[in-house]
């Protein structure tokens, strides 16, 4: 393998609104090799590739490409200099067809300045070189197609080839198997691979061990806005790469075997359409018992989120019964009615749901009983009171950075928003906990504490339903496990369920399109 | 009989000021910049096209200048929303209010208001001129005819030149388009630019070509119309087109009903545009007629490096 | 492999390394999102931006004609200073008032309320209607007004939030259409069977002396305790009472106000309707207390102004008390103009519209900061 860097960038700093980003990060990757940017959520690695793509400009610091000292002004002059990136969230026209949204990112030149040629004539001869490019990379994709009706998994092939078709030598993928099946993963992972092999140089930004381990030639750990280490993953172990990721050794929380009441909450069946058309929701059916707390494992984009706002009362049409044992159809309930009926929803996107951010934390922890009286009449709020409650519950919860309570809860860093969520959601003894992808974005103390209240919600009795993509997570907190796939349940696992099984249940969807849902033995009717 | 052709021959009179702004409307929406300075921008076309008349005597120089100048006001509008990302609603009713303020005093001081100019021969379509019934039709001043070639050309640029594609994509989902190296704040001020000049015209041809004298707030609320246009038009040239005929339609109807001595409710004839207006919008909200086509990031400010 | 790409690379990457491009100014200064800024530079930035607005609208006015010397006489002291501008400056600031805090109450619940003056032609037409058919005894007819000017205003406001919530209907349009509408009806009225039989103008007759708003004391208006009465109500229904955290929360962010249980939309319907009665009492303000009848053009004017003391005052009834006296004191100055220079009325509209525009700028260096970064050194 040749020794000649391809990018390397030094003593790079970046801050956003005097959080820091990254600090005196330092980084380089070679021609040939697959190199793996390691850390957790949070550690700086998209700040650091953003960098690199030319997408932020960095505070100090210096980038190398080829070892010649160069300035990017921005994505263009990044992909100038054949620098390409697929990004976490995919950088997608919608409305637009495959082929027009990788014309979009082609650079000028012969054959595709905006004067040369019909519009028509280079789209076509674009659609042709791009069915070329996919077969070489063992890619099947209709360059016609609109963009909006592919999977997340040929979304994410559009990028590359959009990257690839642009010139792109060093290609950084954000996070690129999160989306993905294990099967797709590998696949994916087996195509750039080989692609590096042919003199590229590409960078994998991730936070999972597996991938680092099996593909990787060598692997930069990021932590806090900094680079620690760059090792070879074939010669360090994974709880040693854990350790240099995390910093401190996980703590693993004591799991206690769970004492399950009667049936809580019975789904029915539930169906909706998706934004694409074809289902999001298949008729999802599952019993969720008091004090057990069941998880909904699943690859994302099988009907989590739709799910999970059904569960929580957002807005989502959707067809099918959610029985709530002494009340009925929790479906006609309005927000106020679950919150007397003492049921605490925990949705994933902090403050799209959950929280805003532009209120106090005060506000965002008094609101949700400001409805019951507890802070007075319509006629006059008992803010006192209501501060002084949430004082108590910003310390009994542990929520830190916390200097006022009349502080923007936006201010807040995301554990301690999600502590925040939580001090509110249980602050009246719930019955029934709704949980979706309660640790994403959180650092490890932060998940743990998060995890452990949980737990003691369920030995108070509460029923738990936790949606979480992290299959890691379920596995820890989970009693019970439903597999999500194609919008539906498709299999049950009692704790300790086998990993491997989980995984392929996961997967089973796609084979057998017409297995029965779910004939479990939990059905109580 | 004559009445009929009466109105339809004046139709596209009224009809083109509507096509014009809504055309204009669309190519600055497209880019994702929500616009709602129609109404005043269309006022400082009117009342710079009047200007220029009384000084110059020349209909293109007029109607050029009518352009320039809603294009030069809607820098203001540009800078507003794109540097200084204000909220693109505040900064298009600024807009509309800064403008009648302008216009009025401008036409007061400079002494323009009530000044009669001198309208554009109207031009014959020969043999079509003929034709009984629609002849009147195809008897229209220049910019008439122009109008749906105008139309064409915003629809081919849109749907098939690259520049087009990228200022849709601007408008879709600006983050992409700004990762292909697309600049977004400038296909957003050429949009703005531009639609501006489309709009001014369009002002431009109510005062010079329709009414052919200024008075303040002469524009009655048709750029709001025109926006309400846009809406139901999905954002579509050509639907916006039809949008523009029907509203030409029932405009065009109101003096033919007086001359023919129908005895209505002055006022509540007057009423009709806005009354419609109100109909059609709650007609297409109710129905699950064409909905979507809604350009993605339209009134959202970009930002590259936004975190939140 | 390697010994093929590394060529190709290095020519490519010296090519673009000598282009003469310099790096784009956005280059060289980030821009990026500031959480939170301390309150007093808040003051500060806007008390800058505001004098800006001041200049360029004196130097307008300087330019349309008005010596240089005379503008702090025609708007400080002319205005403030002298008793009898003072009273006209107060009168003036009732009906300013209460278009500000129905433009507050409307944007609390993130409802672009453009039709103030559609409301306020409704109120001033239902306040008339009690009097033209003189409904009840005289010593309850003031009242019986102003109730029908609340229910008349209120009406007037009800379709656009309706349709706003259930078809989504873009309320900036419809309520703007609705003036149109009112104000042809208002037209038609005056011009039709509403118009006073003793005079060839076109309005009503001139109410009774028991219909019209009286004189206090000082020949101060009652007008102006009632526009405080209302201000201290919205006070009170935005600071004490529940109603405010709600509606903080439909602002900040309506999803989440539903997710925890913020009553939605029974808020918005009624703040909105307040919104709309409190215009109708302007209108009713305007009627019994300026004029003495329902006129043509009464309502020109507060729309804006309501929307702009409205943002001025940041949604905050005090504040919008304070700003409605300083449009009052615009409003009177610029009749004044009008007399002695000539200067037409748009004037103080294209000095409202200029306020504006820098105050709204002026939000952009709260909310951001520019930061110079490493791209822009040499």
């Amino acid at each position: 393998m040749s020794n000649l860097n391809a990018i390397q960038l030094s003593g790079v700093s970046k801050s956003f609104d005097g959080f820091m980003a990254l600090s005196q990060a330092d980084f380089t990757a070679r021609w040939g090799e697959v190199h793996a940017l390691l850390g957790e959520n949070g550690a700086g690695k998209s700040s650091l590739m953003n960098i690199a793509a030319g997408l932020y400009a960095p505070e100090s610091g210096s980038l190398l490409i080829n070892d010649n000292a160069v300035r990017l002004s921005g994505p263009r002059d990044a992909s100038r200099y054949h620098i390409g990136m697929v990004h976490q969230h995919f950088k997608l026209v919608k409305p637009f067809t495959v082929a027009e949204n990788i014309q979009l990112a082609l650079p000028e030149g012969p054959g595709n300045h905006a004067f040369s040629g019909s519009h028509r004539q280079r789209l076509a001869a674009l659609e042709q070189r791009i069915s070329d490019k996919a077969a070489e990379l063992g890619f099947s994709i209709d360059p016609r197609k609109i963009t909006e009706s592919l999977s997340v998994a040929e979304q994410q092939r559009v990028e590359i080839l959009k990257v690839l078709l642009a010139g792109a030598r060093i290609l950084i993928l954000d996070e690129p198997t999160a989306v993905l099946t294990d099967g797709e993963a590998e696949r994916l992972l087996e195509t750039v691979r080989a692609f590096a092999r042919q003199g590229a140089a590409v960078i994998l930004v991730t936070h999972k061990m597996s991938d680092v381990k099996r593909f990787a030639d060598r692997v930069t750990v990021m932590r806090g806005g900094r680079t620690i280490q760059t090792l070879d993953p074939q010669t360090v172990s994974v709880p040693e790469l854990v350790r240099l990721t995390v910093g401190e050794s996980a703590p693993a929380s004591e799991y206690q075997p769970a004492i399950p009441g009667e049936v809580r909450l019975q789904v029915r069946n539930l169906r909706s359409k998706g934004a694409s058309g074809h289902g999001a929701l298949n008729g999802v059916t599952l019993n969720l018992r008091a004090g057990e707390i069941y998880g909904i494992a699943g690859v994302g984009g099988n009907g989590q989120s739709e799910l999970a706002n059904v569960l929580m009362g957002l807005p989502e049409p959707c067809d099918g019964t959610l029985e709530l044992t002494g009340f009925g159809d929790l479906r006609r309930a309005s927000a106020e009615q679950r919150r007397e009926l003492r049921i605490a929803a925990i949705p994933a996107d902090r403050y799209g749901a959950a929280l805003a951010g532009e209120l106090s934390v005060a506000e965002n922890f008094g609101v949700g009983q400001v409805h019951s009286g507890r802070y007075g009449s319509f006629f006059r709020l008992r803010r006192k009171r209501l501060e002084a409650e949430a004082a108590e519950a910003v310390a009994g919860f542990d929520v830190q950075g916390v200097r006022s309570l009349k502080q923007k809860a936006a201010l807040l860093s995301g554990g301690n928003a999600q502590k925040l969520v939580i001090a509110r959601e249980f602050s009246r003894d719930p019955q029934l906990v709704l949980v979706h992808s309660p640790s994403r974005g959180l650092d490890v103390r932060a998940t743990a504490a998060v995890h452990a209240r949980l737990y003691a919600a369920r030995e108070a009795g509460a029923a738990v339903l936790v949606i979480s993509e992290d299959l890691d997570e379920v596995l820890a907190l989970a009693d019970r496990i439903g597999v999500m796939s194609g919008g539906r349940i498709v299999a049950e696992f009692d704790r300790p369920a086998d990993r491997q099984a989980i995984g392929s249940a996961m997967v089973s969807h796609d084979e057998q399109d017409h297995a029965e849902p779910v004939a479990e033995g939990a059905s109580h009717e | 009989m004559d009445m009929i052709a009466n109105w339809l021959g004046n139709t596209p009179d009224f009809a083109v000021p509507f096509a014009l702004a809504a055309l204009g409307l669309i190519l600055t929406e497209r880019a994702g910049v929500l616009a709602l300075g129609a109404e005043g921008l269309m006022l400082v076309g009117a009342l710079a096209a009047i200007g220029a008349q009384l000084a110059y005597g020349s209909h293109g120089v007029s109607l050029l200048l009518a352009m320039g100048a809603a294009a030069v006001v809607s820098l203001l509008f540009a800078l507003m929303v794109l540097v200084l990302r204000i909220n693109q609603v505040i900064a298009g009713l600024a807009l509309v209010f800064f403008c009648q303020g302008l216009t009025g005093l401008l036409g007061t001081l400079l002494e323009w208001t009530n000044k009669p100019v001198k309208g554009l021969a109207a031009v014959e379509l020969w043999p079509l001129s003929e034709l009984p019934l629609l002849g009147k039709l195809f008897v229209q001043n220049p910019l008439v005819f122009m109008t749906p070639l105008i139309v064409l050309a915003v629809v081919w640029f849109l749907t098939r030149t690259t520049t087009g594609l990228r200022l849709r994509a601007v408008g879709e989902n600006p983050q992409a388009a700004d990762a292909a190296g697309i600049s977004v704040l400038g296909y957003r001020l050429a949009a703005i630019l531009v639609g501006a000049a489309l709009i001014g015209l369009a002002g431009g041809y109510i005062s010079l070509l329709s009414t052919k004298l200024w008075i303040a707030d002469m524009t009655g609320g048709r750029g709001w119309i025109a926006v309400a246009l846009v809406i139901f038009a999905r954002w579509s040239p050509w639907k916006a087109l039809a949008g523009a005929l029907l509203f030409g339609c029932i405009e065009a109807l109101i003096p033919q009903l007086a001359a023919a001595g129908v005895r209505l409710p002055q006022y509540f004839v007057l009423m009709t545009p806005y009354a419609v207006t109100l109909a059609v919008m709650i007609w297409v909200a109710s129905g699950r007629h064409a909905t979507g086509n809604q350009p993605g990031a339209l009134g959202i400010p970009f930002i590259r490096e936004e975190r939140r | 492999m390697n010994e093929q790409v590394r060529p190709v690379m290095l020519e490519q990457a010296a090519q673009a390394a000598k282009r003469p491009k310099q790096p784009l100014l956005s280059r060289c200064y980030a821009l990026e999102i500031r959480q939170q800024l301390a309150w007093h530079w808040q003051a500060v930035i806007i008390g800058l931006a505001l004098l800006l607005g001041l200049g360029v609208s004196a130097a307008i006015l300087v330019a349309a004609g008005v010596p240089a010397g005379e503008l702090l006489n025609e708007f400080v002291i002319l205005t403030v200073f002298d008793a009898q501008s003072l009273k006209a400056v107060l009168f003036q600031a009732s009906p300013m008032i209460l278009v500000g805090l129905a433009g507050c109450m409307a944007f609390r619940a993130k409802f672009w309320n453009l039709g103030l003056e559609g409301q306020m032609i409704w109120g001033a037409i239902g306040a008339t209607a009690i009097s033209l058919f003189e409904v009840g005894p005289p010593a309850l007819r003031l009242p019986l007004m102003l109730a029908a000017a609340i229910f008349c205003g209120l009406l007037w406001a009800l379709a656009p939030v309706v349709l706003k919530l259930r078809l989504k209907v873009n309320e900036i349009i419809s309520t703007l259409m609705l003036n149109y509408l009112a104000i042809n009806f208002l037209l038609h009225l005056l011009y039709g069977s509403w118009k006073d039989p003793k005079s060839s103008f076109p309005y009503s007759p001139q109410f009774q002396t028991f219909e019209r708003l009286p004189e206090l004391f000082d020949g101060i208006s009652a007008a102006v305790p009632l526009a405080v009465v209302v201000a201290l109500l919205a006070l009170w229904f935005l600071g004490i009472s529940r109603a405010g955290l709600y509606l903080r929360f439909v602002d900040a962010n309506p999803r989440v106000a539903g997710a925890v249980g913020v009553p939605v939309q029974k808020m918005i319907i009624g703040t909105v309707l307040i919104s709309g009665a409190m215009a109708g009492i302007a209108g009713f303000l305007v009627t019994a207390g300026q004029e003495g009848r329902l006129t043509q053009s009464f309502y020109q004017g507060y729309g804006f102004s309501g929307i702009l003391i409205a943002f001025l005052a940041r949604n905050n009834p005090v504040a919008a008390l304070v700003v409605a006296l300083l449009m009052a004191m615009l409003f009177v100055a610029g009749r004044s103009l009008q007399v002695f220079y000539q200067i037409p009325f748009s004037m103080v509209q294209l000095i409202q519209a200029i306020l504006v525009i820098c105050v709204a700028s002026s939000d952009f260096f709260i909310r951001h900061r520019i930061r110079r970064v490493q791209g822009g050194e040499s």
